[in-house]
């Protein structure tokens, strides 16, 4: 163990290219850019952040509010302006702070919006701060009459790595489950809706296609991260990471973020091709080192190596945490947003909220459409800590419409990989009351 | 690197192999092309017909359901034309019965508040009800009124219409004095007519022209796809019925103070049989049942072709028989829904709680067995 160790960092503190960082960058900021044009442009800074008259804020985040609509949109700007800083190497470490403060600000204003890509991009735009990804072909190198830097330890592209090995394996691990691998499900209900596509519709119907699809996905996930690394391998793996992703981008409607891995994933190709990327744009750009002297970063610190350890003691055990709750994970869902669980489940549910006068005993039915965008109606209907937040909210809506001291209740419908509607919670509870605490049961769910 | 390099060597060649059986047949996924109608004429072994399913939808129901609509409305233009020439008794109660006609037939082209029915604001511009009675007072007093402003959306419609013939509080024969004493009436009358003729002639050309051929071809499940336009319809539709209909007046969102003057066509007291008929075309758009009565391809062969369980049955018998237990306690009351309401409040309740059971099965069971997808947001499938 002790061995291993200190193998792996002996393997981290070799030295290598710049180049694969310089692309990556390059890659990201591209991307960033480009996802948050088209997140603008489709008018989701509307509807997801101005449109709603109450947001459903992460525990412990409840005072991260949404700004005025100049303020938003001043946010997402900034987000482009950032963006376009990582790209070009502008500016880079305040580029890349502003770029994940901002962007993880945006996120954590309403969980509705959550999604595993949104998280990935964060976390790997928190990396990049630590990361000198700006010091060899970049706008600061000019602006700042840096020398250029060509080496740099394994470390900063190994963490980088890492980070979308564990994303691939916790997304192959989450498939290990019944429904997945015994059930086909939910692709058993989502395959059959591609049924009017020429020559494969046919199949679209059949059960083997489904189990086909189940057990290659979940093999894929598994295995794909280790042939990623293995340098003999990589080129082969990427071809199944291209396969793989345009399939799901053509199947389901996940946004960026098929594009977002084939993009990230060519960290892991020899450093070789990433010399060539750079040596070409940098001919092309007509980019000459100024100094003519270049330089070696020849470690990284010992902070660091803290910064990083932890972070990865905490993304190797957050996706475990729902041992920690009762009942099934897809039902209740404690435990199931930061641990990388895609298309895993089919879940719809149907929720009417009853506020009760606790003084004239008047029963009111909520009309959701009220106060709730037609996403946040769909998302809060089959998310207990959800429920718990509309309550509140209720409760102060209706305190403020003169009711005295009003009682939330909700029934609620839920159906889960074809399970067929079902009860989904008690009732008889009033949820203004129930908190949202991690390390609190949700007893009022029912048991699936 | 690591020691599981030699690990991967060994079973790469396997692996690699099933990846690449798996993947052609992913690849073979992207090649997306529609097939013609006529691959699988109603074969169980082939796949399911989507399209058969919106021919259905467009041709038998959908535009039937204009059509029949246009010619009522055109009768009771016609009504209101020669009564307005004879001033007779007879002629007048033509009118209004032909205003029930067309009231009862609007309610069958309600649920199609999508593509051109949706551009045309069908829904905001034909029966927002409850109606504003002093403004259209007002408007008529007045006589200078823009009915295509937001201010205007209760002033006109069937609710005005509603109110100017049944609402007035006078006996027959007085009523029927006031269209022919007052000029600015009837020209209100006649402009609420118009536009409403006006509306319904975009929509009927707009899907006869163009948009029969757009909604039969789009056959994905998606947002925007026919059959997502559908199933959201049925739900909003079924929605509104249960609320605006029943479920306002009936004081339950207004902390049990009942409001029967929020009725739908409370001054003609028709509110009851609008209900019926409401469910009855969303019934009818889910069994894919014509304008005519025959049972086509509709939803319910889709869920049936698929075997969706529900419980220890189908989804199929079990969305049937909520169908029936909601009819069979609305058809226990009678006109008008706003006396039911002040003196029979149980039964209308007993109907409500009907309407919700059979909303949970439409608006979560249905979509969710069919795999579609209701919003334009990216999702990541959880």
């Amino acid at each position: 163990m002790g061995m291993a160790i200190k193998n792996l960092f002996k393997y981290l503190n070799t030295n290598c290219s710049i180049a694969t960082l310089v692309v990556f960058r390059i890659a990201f900021g591209a991307l960033m850019f480009f996802s948050t044009c088209r997140f603008i442009l489709k008018g989701w800074v509307h509807s997801m952040y101005i449109l709603p008259k109450m947001h459903f804020p992460y525990y412990g985040f409840e005072w991260v509010k949404a700004l005025p609509p100049t303020g938003m949109y001043i946010v997402f700007s900034l987000l482009l302006i950032s963006s376009l800083g990582i790209l070009f190497g502008a500016f880079y470490r305040i580029s890349s702070i502003l770029f994940f403060l901002l962007f993880t600000y945006v996120e954590l204003i309403d969980k509705t919006n959550y999604l595993n890509h949104y998280y990935f991009v964060s976390l790997v735009s928190f990396m990049l701060i630590f990361i000198p990804a700006a010091k060899s072909f970049s706008l600061d190198n000019k602006i700042f009459k840096r020398s250029e830097t060509i080496e740099i330890p394994k470390f900063y592209i190994f963490i980088l790595q890492f980070q979308l090995f564990l994303v691939y394996f916790f997304a192959g691990i989450a498939k290990i489950n019944y429904d997945w691998l015994m059930e086909a499900q939910p692709l058993k209900i989502w395959l059959p809706a591609f049924s009017h596509y020429a020559v494969i519709g046919d199949f679209m119907e059949k059960e083997w296609v489904a189990y086909l699809f189940c057990w290659f996905g979940c093999s894929y996930d598994l295995v794909i991260g280790f042939l990623l690394f293995n340098k003999r391998t990589v080129n082969i793996a990427y071809v199944f990471v291209l396969v793989f992703h345009l399939a799901t981008a053509l199947f389901f409607n996940i946004g960026m973020f098929p594009y977002v891995m084939i993009t990230i994933t060519i960290i892991f190709f020899k450093e070789d091709l990433h010399l060539k990327i750079v040596n070409y744009l940098k001919k092309l750009f007509v980019y000459k080192v100024v100094s003519g002297s270049t330089f070696t970063i020849n470690q990284f610190s010992k902070g660091l190596t803290i910064v990083f350890s932890l972070y990865f003691i905490i993304q190797i055990t957050l996706p475990f945490r729902y041992l920690l709750y009762n009942g099934k994970l897809f039902w209740t869902e404690q435990g199931y947003r930061f641990s990388w669980r895609v298309m895993l489940v089919e879940k719809a549910g149907t929720a009417f909220f009853y506020v009760e006068d606790k003084e004239t005993k008047q029963i009111t039915e909520v009309d959701n459409k009220e106060y709730l965008t037609y996403m946040q109606e769909k998302m809060m209907a089959t998310q207990p800590d959800m429920m718990v937040d509309y309550a509140k909210f209720l409760k102060q809506e209706f305190i403020e419409k003169g009711y005295s001291d009003p009682s939330i209740r909700a029934q609620s419908f839920v159906t889960l990989n074809g399970s067929g509607s079902q009860e989904f919670i008690d009732p008889t509870v009033d949820l203004s009351a129930e908190s949202n605490c991690f390390l609190k049961n949700k007893e009022w769910v029912r048991s699936y | 690197m690591f020691k599981l390099n030699q690990i991967i060597r060994k079973s790469t060649a396997i692996k690699l192999g099933m990846l690449l059986v798996a993947s052609t047949v992913l690849l073979g996924a992207s090649c997306k092309k529609t097939k013609t109608p006529d691959d699988t004429p109603g074969d169980p072994s082939k796949v399911f017909d989507k399209q058969g399913l919106l021919v259905n939808m467009a041709d038998n129901i959908i535009i039937p359901s204009y059509a029949d609509f246009k010619t009522a409305l055109e009768n009771l233009k016609l009504s209101f034309t020669n009564f307005k020439t004879s001033g007779s008794l007879t002629d007048f109660q033509t009118v209004k019965e032909k205003l029930h006609l067309a009231y009862l037939s609007y309610q069958r082209v309600s649920l199609f508040g999508f593509g051109p029915g949706e551009d045309a604001s069908v829904r905001f511009n034909f029966n927002v009800f409850p109606a504003n009675v002093t403004l259209i007072n007002s408007n008529i007093s007045s006589g200078s009124y823009d009915l295509k402003t937001i201010s205007n959306i209760a002033t006109k419609g069937f609710p005005a219409l509603d109110y100017l013939f049944y609402g007035l509080n006078q006996a027959e024969a007085d009523q029927m004095q006031l269209f022919l004493t007052d000029a600015k009436r009837s020209k209100y009358v006649n402009d609420l007519l118009n536009e409403m003729t006006t509306i319904l002639n975009s929509v009927i050309d707009t899907w006869n022209s163009t948009y029969r051929s757009t909604f039969i071809n789009s056959l994905g499940t998606d947002v925007g796809s026919s059959i997502g336009f559908l199933i959201n319809q049925i739900n909003y539709e079924l929605d509104y019925l249960k609320n605006a209909k029943i479920g306002i007046p009936l004081g339950l969102k207004s902390g049990g103070k009942i409001l029967p003057e929020n009725c739908e066509a409370y001054y003609s007291g028709q509110s009851l049989t609008y209900a019926i008929e409401t469910l009855g075309i969303i019934e009818n758009m889910y069994l894919g049942k014509s304008y005519s009565g025959t049972n086509g391809k509709g939803f319910d062969d889709y869920l049936d072709h698929l075997g969706i369980q529900y419980t220890d049955g189908t989804l199929y018998n079990a969305i049937k028989n909520q169908f029936m237990s909601a009819q069979a306690k609305l058809s226990v009351l009678a006109n008008p829904l706003s006396y039911q309401i002040e003196t029979n409040s149980q039964a209308v309740t007993t109907a409500y709680q009907e309407l919700i059971k059979l909303l949970v099965l439409l608006k979560t069971d249905l979509p969710s067995s069919l795999g579609v997808v209701i919003t334009y947001q990216d999702g990541d499938g959880d």
